[in-house]
């Protein structure tokens, strides 16, 4: 409704008229008005308030909760004609008359509000100009409402309307305080009640703040991305357990309209007329396609589909909430669906983060060890099942607990996408270690993580690569190396630099010969060992940088071993042209929590079990504690 | 000769007509009755009184309200409920409809046909449109008053225990009083029709009972009275009247002072005639229905009468009622057991209905005799009067003329088959 | 030309076929669009080959099955007309008892042949249905419509429940009434509700009633295993199985 400049119900200063006003007033009115219009309002009948024509003043109740009819049953009626048409040579189509006048008494102002809500998705896009026509000639007169224990507009903010009626009743002691909303309001007033349009205005009343029996514990803006979500919540199996299914929720609702269209033909089958009927996307057969199929098949998928129309979809379109808490779908409901109650449910699950129980983090999943074998004389490859399939780069880590003996930090051997099983290679060297090695195959472990940051392998890709391995040191490059090797074409040319005690220490010797030998990478050994009898070069492995033939522009070099040996490696690098950006350091400290809480691990400022313990050059030159001692 | 009717026409109810003579003697005559039984005592017993009535109405779909009416009657007798005036208003008018829309449904639909020449209502629409639509209208009429007062016209919605769980709206029986004084030229225009009908001649008297004991032409009554002189109380039914079962029928016949009696509109008339409203005796007399006739095919004519009868008194009936205002009641909660016997005078006769029920409102065991079971053995036994009077006819003719005499009776064979003593051990 | 329907009775109170004649406002315009060819209550006269046999009644006894084949195979369209017909209705509850003692406590020694009524399905295809107790005249109209415009009849997949919210009444379960409105087929407008009744499920159940939440709500208003049976034992006992 467009305002005049002055705006209607205000005297010329602006000020807002309530005018005073009976229930005598109120009849007389009534009874004016039914000259011209027909008038609806709320009425008993068979122990029942119904919404209905009035036909005598006296039976109209203004006081009352909204156990009746929305509105929507004279806007939106559940049987409309749209138009009539004849067979037989021409079809001709006959439109149907205007909308009748009508008052509308007695709406709350939560269905004002869903008076909105029905505005902003039939007038959206293609009008409905049924809707449109039935809108305009409808006087909306609001009055105060009685709230019961269904209630739950002050939650959704639609407890008082500032407009959307053209008339508005509020109750006051002596009577009833008459505001306009509207200028079709206030030339209603003048010609059908000018007694009390003449009157002078009076205060208006405090503003008194409504008790409804329910409500939502937060506040409602936080309904849409709580819905958003909760798509798969467990909830909506719950309340579809509860449902029959018979529709009472949407049927009641002022805001629903979904509508069936059919054609009804006349008794001679020459004539007939296309009507929409109220549907419901509660009933069977609603997204039934040609074909047979459902794709709304149960209720979990029905009502979910409701509460997130009603809170979620329409508001993220019109800001509005499309509920408007009047409660009729819970009075309804014979299985006692509430929506206040699902919405609280899911939101206090959700309010606290997800929380584990104290110490969770700390607890480790148990793992079967699935094989045991010898790798040298000190060292043993251990495979480990997990519940699931891990995720982690070349170079993370595990943290694995012999109870009673304690938990160490174990590098992951094998590459990521194997599944639910992974490679620890363990030397016994302590306690922990030693008891390890004692395990069979069957036996059970616990783990904890991937803990750390691996090999950056998408920076990888296309470029050579340089791998420096000392003792040890060549498990982290192995998991690099079966992570190269699953996608070679990826990569450009791999060289390995082994550097170890004796051939007896060398780690992984079969399957390094086997890779190359075929062509997938150069491996180039260095013992220091005398006689070591494999006819390698004997030495560090800082003398195998010889004879290397390296671009170092599309290299990257990755190194893995003792600190010490950084110290003469990095500096070798250098020198060949390799950035300290493309040079990458498996830097392994003590790590005990893989959590970053610790402080064990902690090199200068970094925590390497959280940024670690691959990290490039540049980020750890500065460690005077790591490498330039 | 041998006539053999299966699925008599224009009849509630299956039944086959089977003639046999040989050389001027009958030998055969009988009306079998077919119709399966449907047990309905068993549908009864242990069942609650809320659900006696309407389970009892689906015997039958053209007297489900009489039906209804006796059987919640019978309950209020054993469980010692009383029923008020308005009630008792109500009821009455929603029988009147009831006899309203069963005897024009056989007067037009059912016997016209006969006297016209036709085989049914339906080819007069071309040659006599205004006949049929006037049959139609006062049909409409009848089922009107059945909608109002009882919900639907076939098996009832609002009577129950004690009164009615809903009450027509003032506005609309002022519409039905208005469409009852409407009527009258409609009525007067079928009873024309039917003055001009050659009513067969055939005189066979035999008892005829009814009911008795309210003021006026009996609807619902007291005592049981026959022009044999019986008058006993309703409740002392089975002492003056005897079923029996007869080898060719899923019905039992019955007998009271005679071998076969009447009831319907021909006993009533004979009994209680003198008590017809003021236009019925007019028309009864017009038509040449004298007191003391003894003709069954005028039974016919006695159902004419009645429906004038009815529709007077209904509105004389509407507005007593109207006077009083319609009241809301509260329905009983009875919490007694007992034995209770009614009866009521259905459109086919006195029906009667008797339960027992325990101490929590559930059904021990139930009787019922329904109106057309009694006519049987005297519909036979006209027949076989019939029969040797006509064996000059054809065939075809004397056919005919054995089938109006049956539609005469206007039997109901579904109720007949279904209503059957049974004593649970 | 004018398509051929027919009307038959089996077991059952011929209300179904009394309420197509109640319908007086309308009754000549259809008998403007079909031709009744047989219709035993009101006709003399058999048919020969129909469009339409909307038949009424249950099936008990051999004649009854011989008579019915032979309806079923000079007709075209076959419909169950009414709750006999289509699930046996009322006459099934003689289901319960034994049938040989029935016969002998109610005639004696006078054998009378009687089989437990079924519905026509039983015996024959059925193309479609009206249901109730009896049918609804309007739902009648609209069946024989669609029919005669060649399109399958559609009945309503919901339940009486969104019937009696239009109407406006009040739930009978808030007056402690248990009501099988909510998994009972849609179609009669609520007729039993408005008169006040409760509804009885003359109509038969929906094609998908939600039987867990229903048999709670059920359970919750106090009835018992027993009593939530003897409820549906009115009109959907060939629901249940062993007949």
């Amino acid at each position: 409704m467009t305002l005049a400049v002055a705006p209607p119900g205000t005297d010329p200063s602006g000020t807002t008229l309530w005018r005073p006003l009976s229930r005598n007033d109120i009849d007389l009115l009534v009874r004016s008005l039914s000259h011209a219009y027909e008038v609806v309002g709320a009425r008993e009948r068979r122990g029942r308030v119904v919404l209905d024509r009035i036909d005598d003043p006296a039976e109209l109740l203004l006081e009352y909760s909204p156990k009746v009819h929305s509105p929507k049953k004279f806007l939106f009626p559940n049987w409309e004609k749209l138009f009539r048409f004849r067979l037989g040579g021409k079809v001709l189509l006959e439109s149907e008359r205007a909308a009748v006048p009508r008052v509308i008494f007695g709406m709350h102002p939560c269905d004002l509000h869903a008076v909105q809500i029905l505005d902003d998705c039939l007038f959206e896009g293609e009008a409905d100009s049924a809707y449109r026509a039935k809108r305009e000639a409808t006087i909306l007169i609001g009055v105060d409402c009685v709230p019961d224990e269904h209630c739950f507009c002050t939650s959704m903010g639609t407890d008082r309307s500032a407009g959307g009626f053209d008339l508005f009743f509020h109750r006051v002691a002596e009577g009833y305080l008459l505001q306009v909303g509207s200028e079709r309001g206030e030339a209603l007033l003048r010609r059908h009640a000018p007694q009390v349009a003449s009157r002078p205005g009076e205060p208006p009343m405090p503003w008194q703040a409504k008790q409804t029996g329910t409500g939502l514990r937060f506040p409602f803006e936080s309904l849409a991305p709580l819905l958003g979500e909760a798509y798969d919540h467990p909830i909506w199996k719950a309340v579809g357990e509860k449902c029959l299914g018979c529709g009472a929720c949407t049927l009641m609702c002022p805001s629903c309209y979904c509508f069936n269209v059919e054609d009804r033909m006349d008794i001679d089958l020459e004539g007939g007329a296309r009507v929409r009927t109220w549907d419901s996307c509660q009933f069977d057969q609603f997204t039934r396609v040609s074909g047979g199929s459902e794709f709304r098949a149960n209720q979990a998928d029905r009502q979910r589909h409701r509460f997130f129309r009603k809170y979620k979809y329409l508001w993220e379109k019109h800001q509005r909430t499309a509920c408007v808490g009047c409660g009729r779908c819970s009075r309804e409901c014979l299985a006692r669906i509430a929506p206040t109650e699902v919405l609280n449910n899911l939101f206090e699950e959700r309010a606290l983060p997800a929380l584990k129980s104290p110490g969770a983090e700390y607890h480790p999943q148990l793992a079967d060890i699935v094989a045991v074998e010898d790798l040298t004389a000190n060292e043993k490859i251990f495979r480990l099942r997990l519940d699931g399939p891990l995720d982690f780069s070349p170079g993370a880590f595990m943290a694995v607990s012999v109870f009673g003996l304690g938990e160490a930090p174990f590098t992951i051997a094998s590459a990521p996408g194997s599944g639910a099983e992974i490679e620890i290679v363990v030397r016994a060297a302590g306690n922990l270690t030693r008891a390890l090695h004692r395990l069979r195959a069957g036996d059970t472990v616990g783990v904890r993580g991937p803990f750390g940051s691996g090999f950056p392998l998408q920076e990888f890709q296309g470029k050579d690569l340089l791998l420096v391995a000392g003792g040890m040191g060549l498990i982290t490059l192995r998991s690099l190396l079966h992570a190269i090797l699953a996608r070679r074409a990826d990569f450009g040319r791999v060289t390995l630099l082994y550097g170890a005690k004796d051939v007896a220490d060398i780690l992984f010797r079969q399957e390094l010969l086997r890779w190359h030998r075929e062509g997938l990478l150069d491996c180039r050994f260095a013992l220091r060992a005398e006689n070591n009898g494999w006819g390698v070069l004997r030495g560090d492995v800082t003398k195998l940088f010889k004879d290397l033939e390296i671009v170092p522009a599309r290299s990257v070099a990755a190194i893995s071993g003792p600190a010490a040996m950084y110290r003469f490696t990095n500096p070798l690098l250098l020198r060949l042209g390799f950035s300290e950006e493309s040079i990458y350091l498996n830097l392994e400290r003590h790590m005990k929590c893989g959590l970053g809480k610790c402080g064990k691990c902690r090199i200068n400022d970094i925590c390497v079990c959280e940024c670690g313990p691959i990290f490039p050059y540049s980020r750890v030159r500065h460690l005077k504690e790591a490498i330039e001692r | 000769m041998k006539i053999a009717v299966q699925h008599l026409a224009r009849i509630e109810g299956h039944a086959h007509l089977v003639v046999d003579t040989a050389a001027g003697e009958l030998l055969e005559c009988r009306l079998e009755i077919v119709e399966s039984p449907r047990f309905f005592e068993p549908l009864l017993q242990g069942r609650h009184y809320s659900d006696v009535a309407p389970i009892i109405a689906r015997i039958c779909g053209v007297c489900s309200n009489s039906h209804t009416l006796v059987s919640l009657a019978a309950s209020e007798a054993a469980l010692g409920v009383r029923i008020s005036t308005q009630t008792r208003r109500l009821r009455k008018l929603l029988a009147f409809g009831e006899i309203l829309q069963s005897h024009l449904l056989q007067l037009y639909f059912m016997a016209v046909p006969d006297y016209l020449g036709v085989p049914s209502i339906f080819p007069l629409i071309q040659r006599q449109r205004e006949l049929v639509s006037r049959a139609l209208r006062l049909k409409k009429l009848a089922n009107d008053i059945c909608w109002a007062v009882g919900g639907r016209p076939v098996h009832p919605v609002t009577p129950c225990l004690g009164g009615f769980s809903a009450l027509p709206a003032a506005a609309a029986l002022q519409d039905l009083r208005r469409q009852l004084v409407a009527a009258l030229p409609d009525l007067e225009q079928t009873v024309e029709l039917f003055a001009g009908f050659e009513i067969p001649a055939f005189e066979r008297p035999t008892e005829y009972l009814c009911l008795s004991g309210e003021p006026g032409y009996p609807v619902f009554g007291e005592a049981i009275i026959s022009s044999d002189g019986i008058c006993v109380r309703v409740d002392e039914y089975l002492e003056v009247i005897e079923e029996y079962c007869v080898p060719h029928s899923t019905a039992k016949f019955a007998r009271a002072s005679r071998d076969s009696y009447m009831v319907g509109p021909l006993a009533r008339f004979r009994n209680a005639g003198k008590s017809l409203s003021p236009m019925a005796r007019k028309v009864a007399s017009a038509l040449g229905l004298a007191a003391n006739t003894s003709n069954p095919y005028l039974g016919l004519i006695a159902r004419l009468v009645e429906v004038v009868h009815c529709a007077e008194e209904s509105i004389h009936l509407i507005d007593d009622i109207l006077l009083d205002g319609l009241r809301s009641e509260p329905l009983p909660t009875p919490n007694k057991g007992g034995y209770g016997v009614a009866a009521i005078e259905a459109p086919r006769g006195t029906l009667f209905h008797a339960y027992r029920y325990d101490a929590n409102g559930c059904i021990l065991n139930a009787d019922c005799i329904i109106p057309t079971a009694q006519n049987l053995a005297n519909i036979e036994a006209d027949l076989r009067q019939l029969v040797p009077t006509r064996m000059h006819l054809e065939q075809d003719a004397l056919t005919r003329e054995l089938e109006t005499l049956v539609r005469a009776y206007d039997p109901c064979i579904s109720c007949s088959t279904h209503l059957l003593k049974v004593d649970f051990v | 030309m004018k398509r051929r329907i027919g009307f038959f009775d089996f077991t059952g109170c011929e209300g179904c076929q009394l309420t197509v004649l109640n319908l007086e406002d309308t009754l000549l315009d259809l008998l403007d669009l079909v031709e009744i060819v047989e219709f035993r209550e009101v006709m003399s006269g058999s048919g020969g080959e129909l469009d339409i046999a909307f038949v009424e009644g249950s099936i008990c006894r051999p004649d009854e099955v011989e008579r019915l084949q032979a309806i079923r195979a000079r007709s075209k369209t076959l419909v169950a007309l009414g709750a006999c017909a289509d699930t046996a209705g009322v006459n099934a509850l003689s289901h319960f008892r034994d049938l040989q003692q029935l016969q002998r406590d109610v005639y004696g020694d006078h054998p009378t042949p009687a089989g437990r009524p079924r519905p026509l399905s039983a015996v024959v295809q059925v193309d479609c249905r009206v249901p109730g107790c009896p049918i609804d005249g309007q739902e009648f109209l609209s069946v024989l419509k669609a029919l005669l415009m060649g399109k399958p009849p559609e009945l309503p997949a919901y339940a009486v429940c969104v019937e009696c919210k239009l109407a406006e009444l009040p739930c009978t379960f808030d007056q402690g009434i248990v009501c099988l409105g909510p998994v009972t087929r849609a179609g009669c407008g609520a007729i039993c509700l408005l008169g006040g009744d409760r509804c009885r499920g003359c109509r038969g159940m929906i094609d998908n009633p939600r039987a867990q939440p229903y048999d709670r709500i059920l359970v919750e208003h106090g009835l018992s295993e027993a009593d939530i049976l003897r409820e549906f034992r009115t009109f959907n006992m060939s629901g249940e199985k062993g007949q």
